[in-house]
């Protein structure tokens, strides 16, 4: 059978969030071969996604190299970009599911496959977009009532309803570094991994806050470790945080801010119990190598898109900046606030199993559920309602895919 | 057969007349001994011209360093002949197919190097250039491929002042048919005198049909002068290098969002060190044209490594400084007009009344004008005194005009077209004239350029700008009454001056004529990132000439006029243009994934 690949050239997050599409299309078409293309740097992470045979990089610095090269001729750029395709020894692609509405990813999928499913599936020059992914766009723009998450949205992309199992990650044998091993793999603890990393300056949680949750739960959980989590980035900020706390805390804190590789760090998540933290990757990897979530949503963050994807996780979400949702876009471009206080003693109690059900000021929990249309979140609603609603958008979207012409590139070549 | 009659007979099968020539003339410019390694070596005056211990790897040394940046498809000129040592090892080091063109500034020099060393092998892929510097330069201007200059520096003293005027001939000859397009971004000043040179500049740069992105910074000059209400003077002075570096970084934005071919900064332009250190780190060419006194305007020190080409408007020392404080290129480039702007003009009846009179001044108030201008007062002409920064003028405050007002372009435009002479003091802050005083100030070319007469003061360098005959030129401040009497009692001698002092504007000295020289200045240093643009190696036709083993472009480059510029944007933009539609080939798919990467500008600021 014809291999298929699977492009998603955004950040960890939305290669997290793809995992579900990945899944279900591993189900509907366990004969099909399916290759992932990913950023360079989240390969290793690919890798570790079952359903995927090949996962291959993309490296956006290569391109961009190309580009700004001194004295190169127009051909030779074309043969440069024509050999690094060959070097990468991408097979030849009947199908490309397309999840980013991005010009470089839909330019990408044409170039690596006759037909592309997904952003550009009407051609590299056709400014429609298919139905799944106007919806995606227009959440992005205006919010609104939108109650499917992106991960299920990227399935509806696919042409694929969401999976029947939520799919995790299951690291590979890594040799962590020595001072980790013994606290990572002792099983009488129980690991709470804190999140200090986001993208973006605006989903940072201060450190004050995080310093509150960790002697909260240092305090209460009698037999808990918190790990600090987080890229090299992170490592000042990590500093900072211990230097706040008192030793008493630092001996059941590991701080592995900096210190692992994607495939130690998926190790780690996969020895959490819980994991906390704003709308990051990490946060979605932890999610995925099976701990259970608690995220604190603020910002731009919206915990009905990008909630941590499966059951029985808690979003915190902020209320403070509720006056960016509905009003369309030139709103958005208004600096979301800063939360001026967290659910610290909340999150606790969730962890606890002893939440009272009394929510901080200014902040709302929101708890995961799952069905036949994916995962949700509500804070109390019906759920059958939500259902309908729903099973009603996801019916006329794919509706509406299914009428679609058919764009195939006849000529394509497929490099190596 | 000696070593010296064995090399004729190789120079006669590719060159006879040289050969011919070399038979004929003696040699001894070099002084011929024996370096340690036992080959021959040679000085000037005591001066070494090759290695007194191993000329033959000093020479090779030099070719490595200079192939670094050769490239396929490009003719090599060698400026510096000795005993061409260096002239065989670039030979060896360069492809058998590149083209070296070696120029012999007098054949005597020649013959020293063929009694001593032997051409055999290597020479036959050799052409020679001689004759008079202007042949010469004719001869590669007229190459249609790029020209990349190797100067030997240690031969070139030899005879330098050949060399000298083989580049500038060849500058010129490649100034006039140039017809490739640059884009040049242009920045200016907050305020002060170069900001309306920067504004000839861009003038001049578009008529010479280059795109020019002009980053105007006097738009900011309302809020730059208002800052001048805080009092306390370190505050302001602090806030005003704040606001001065802020102004840098949007022009490094300009430069992000749209990438020139190079930045031509004009003096005072406000790029900071750190800006131009982030433009060479992007590999962004910068020039600085400093249109100010480099003795009395000392910043250039603190910039000087900042830029990659300076123009200056004073010549040897000025030059010297420069290139001693550590400029990689110094190039004298004097300032001009803008005959657009500067012009005849008929003056109306009531321009007439109030801009017209015997004799004018118009310029600041600097110390030597107030110390001369009185002389030209209490006449039997009448005297008017414009400009600003005339405060406090004594006896001269009766003639100044418009309360000292500062007179904008195109008042001055008319004074001088209503002036019967126009004085033209070059400023200068001690008594008299200034007696280093070198550069031309620009009045000098804008009056020439409205066919006005000008008493000038006189300068070194305004004998190679203009002759005696097209200006009264007085030498010191006590011949001024006299000549002002005396032309003002000669109005045809007067209109004949200033008719050929305006024909040697336009012939010579016009902004376009400044920019044609700084652009073949900078494309011979650069011949691969603003020589080739220049000989319109990245327009179409000559794309499409060099395109043979890529046939999939053919197309696509047809698209556009012969002469267009294309870039990988240009090529994106026609895909682009295709339709909905459109099934691309795999060429038009890389071209529009290399133009998305291109655009991305995350790192610049």
């Amino acid at each position: 059978m014809s291999r298929s690949l699977l492009l998603q050239l955004a950040r960890l997050g939305d290669l997290i969030q793809s995992l579900p599409a990945i899944s279900s299309l591993h189900s509907s078409l366990p004969d099909q071969p399916l290759d992932l293309l990913c950023a360079a740097p989240l390969t290793s992470i690919g890798k570790l996604f079952s359903g995927i045979q090949g996962v291959y990089p993309w490296e956006g610095e290569r391109w961009h190299t190309f580009t700004t090269q001194d004295r190169v001729e127009k051909q030779d750029l074309i043969k440069m970009a024509e050999q690094y395709l060959q070097d990468c020894a991408l097979p030849s692609y009947a199908l490309a599911y397309n999840l980013n509405n991005h010009p470089r990813s839909i330019v990408a999928s044409h170039l690596l496959s006759d037909r592309v499913v997904g952003a550009g599936d009407q051609g590299p020059l056709n400014s429609n977009i298919p139905p799944w992914v106007a919806y995606l766009r227009q959440v992005a723009r205006e919010r609104g009532p939108n109650r499917i998450h992106l991960a299920d949205a990227f399935c509806g992309v696919c042409g694929i309803t969401p999976p029947s199992v939520t799919p995790t990650i299951q690291a590979t044998h890594v040799d962590l570094p020595t001072d980790f091993v013994q606290m990572v793999n002792d099983e009488s603890v129980e690991r709470i991994g804190i999140v200090l990393g986001a993208g973006d300056g605006d989903r940072r949680v201060p450190l004050t806050a995080w310093r509150r949750l960790i002697e909260s739960c240092i305090d209460h959980l009698p037999n808990s470790l918190c790990l600090l989590i987080g890229g090299a980035g992170e490592r000042e900020a990590a500093l900072a945080l211990e230097d706040q706390l008192s030793s008493q805390y630092l001996s059941r804190l590991l701080n592995c801010v900096g210190r692992t590789t994607l495939p130690e760090l998926a190790h780690v998540l996969n020895r959490c119990e819980w994991v906390v933290g704003s709308d990051t990757g990490p946060l979605h990897l932890g999610v995925a190598c099976g701990a259970r979530a608690i995220g604190w949503y603020f910002s731009r963050a919206r915990v009905h898109e990008t909630g941590p994807y499966g059951e029985g996780y808690y979003v915190w979400q902020y209320q403070g900046n509720s006056h960016l949702e509905p009003t369309g876009s030139s709103d958005m471009k208004r600096q979301p606030q800063l939360p001026s206080s967290w659910p610290v003693l909340e999150t606790l109690q969730l962890m606890q199993d002893q939440y009272s059900g009394e929510s901080p000021a200014e902040w709302e929990l929101w708890n995961s559920h799952r069905d036949e249309w994916g995962v949700f979140y509500t804070n109390g609603e019906n759920s059958e309602s939500l259902f309908a609603k729903r099973e009603t958008i996801w019916k006329e979207l794919s509706a509406m895919t299914l009428n679609q012409q058919v764009f195939s590139n006849s000529n394509v070549i497929i490099a190596g | 057969m000696n070593l010296f009659q064995r090399n004729v007979a190789i120079l006669r099968r590719c060159d006879p007349e040289l050969a011919s020539q070399v038979s004929k003339v003696s040699g001894g410019i070099l002084s011929v001994h024996t370096a340690k390694s036992g080959v021959p070596t040679a000085t000037v005056k005591n001066r070494a011209i090759h290695s007194a211990y191993d000329p033959i790897r000093e020479a090779e040394q030099w070719a490595d360093h200079q192939v670094k940046d050769c490239q396929p498809g490009e003719i090599f000129v060698v400026l510096g002949m000795g005993l061409l040592y260096h002239v065989e090892a670039l030979r060896a080091k360069l492809p058998q197919g590149a083209v070296i063109l070696v120029v012999v500034p007098e054949v005597s020099e020649l013959v020293d190097g063929l009694t001593v060393r032997s051409l055999d092998g290597w020479s036959e892929r050799v052409s020679w250039l001689w004759g008079e510097p202007e042949q010469m330069a004719l001869q590669v201007a007229q190459q249609p491929q790029r020209i990349r200059l190797l100067t030997y520096e240690p031969a070139l003293i030899i005879h330098q002042g050949k060399y000298d005027a083989f580049r500038s001939q060849l500058r010129e000859h490649l100034a006039k048919s140039l017809n490739g397009r640059l884009h040049i971004m242009v920045v200016g000043p907050i305020y002060g005198g170069s900001l309306p040179i920067a504004g000839y500049v861009v003038r001049a740069l578009e008529s010479l049909g280059h795109r020019v992105s002009w980053v105007d910074h006097s738009l900011h000059d309302p809020g730059f002068q208002n800052l001048e209400t805080i009092r306390d003077d370190r505050l302001r002075l602090t806030v005003q290098q704040r606001f001065s570096e802020t102004l840098g970084v949007i022009s490094l934005a300009h430069v992000a969002e749209d990438p020139p071919d190079f930045v031509l900064a004009m003096s005072q332009a406000p790029l900071s060190m750190a800006v131009l250190e982030q433009m060479r780190r992007k590999k962004v060419v910068t020039a600085m044209w400093f249109v100010e006194n480099f003795r009395h305007l000392t910043y250039w020190q603190q910039m000087i490594e900042g830029y990659d080409f300076w123009f200056v408007m004073q010549q040897a020392g000025c030059v010297e400084a420069f290139k001693n404080a550590g400029a990689s290129h110094v190039s004298y480039l004097p300032l001009a007009a803008d005959p657009t702007i500067h012009q005849s003009i008929e003056l109306t009846e009531q321009e007439r009344v109030e801009l017209e009179a015997d004799v004018s001044f118009l310029g600041a108030g600097y110390r030597n004008r107030r110390e001369i201008l009185p002389a030209l007062l209490e006449k039997e002409w009448s005297f008017k005194l414009w400009g600003n920064e005339w405060n406090n003028a004594g006896i001269l405050t009766k003639v100044l005009q418009r309360n000292g007002a500062r007179i904008d372009t195109p008042t001055s435009v008319k004074i001088f077209n209503g002036t019967r002479v126009n004085v033209n003091l070059h400023s200068y802050a001690g008594e008299g004239f200034d007696p280093a005083g070198d550069s031309v100030n620009p009045r000098a070319f804008e009056l020439a350029s409205c066919g006005a007469f000008q008493v000038i003061d006189h300068r070194t360098l305004l004998p190679d700008l203009f002759d005696d005959a097209m200006m009264g030129v007085v030498k010191t401040p006590e011949e001024l009454v006299r000549a002002v009497r005396k032309y003002l009692h000669e109005p045809e001698q007067r209109q004949t001056m200033a008719e050929e002092s305006k024909k040697r504007v336009m012939m010579s000295h016009t902004y376009a004529h400044r920019m044609q020289t700084l652009l073949s200045t900078m494309g011979l240093a650069c011949p691969d990132r603003i020589g080739g643009i220049l000989q319109g190696e990245r327009q179409a036709e000559s794309l499409l000439a060099r395109s043979q083993d890529c046939q999939e472009l053919v197309p696509l480059l047809r698209t556009f006029p012969t002469t267009d510029r294309v870039e990988l944007e240009d090529m994106a933009k026609i895909i682009r243009q295709k339709g909905p539609e459109a099934q691309l080939k795999r060429e038009e798919l890389l071209l529009l994934m290399m133009d998305e990467y291109r655009q991305e500008k995350r790192d610049f600021l």
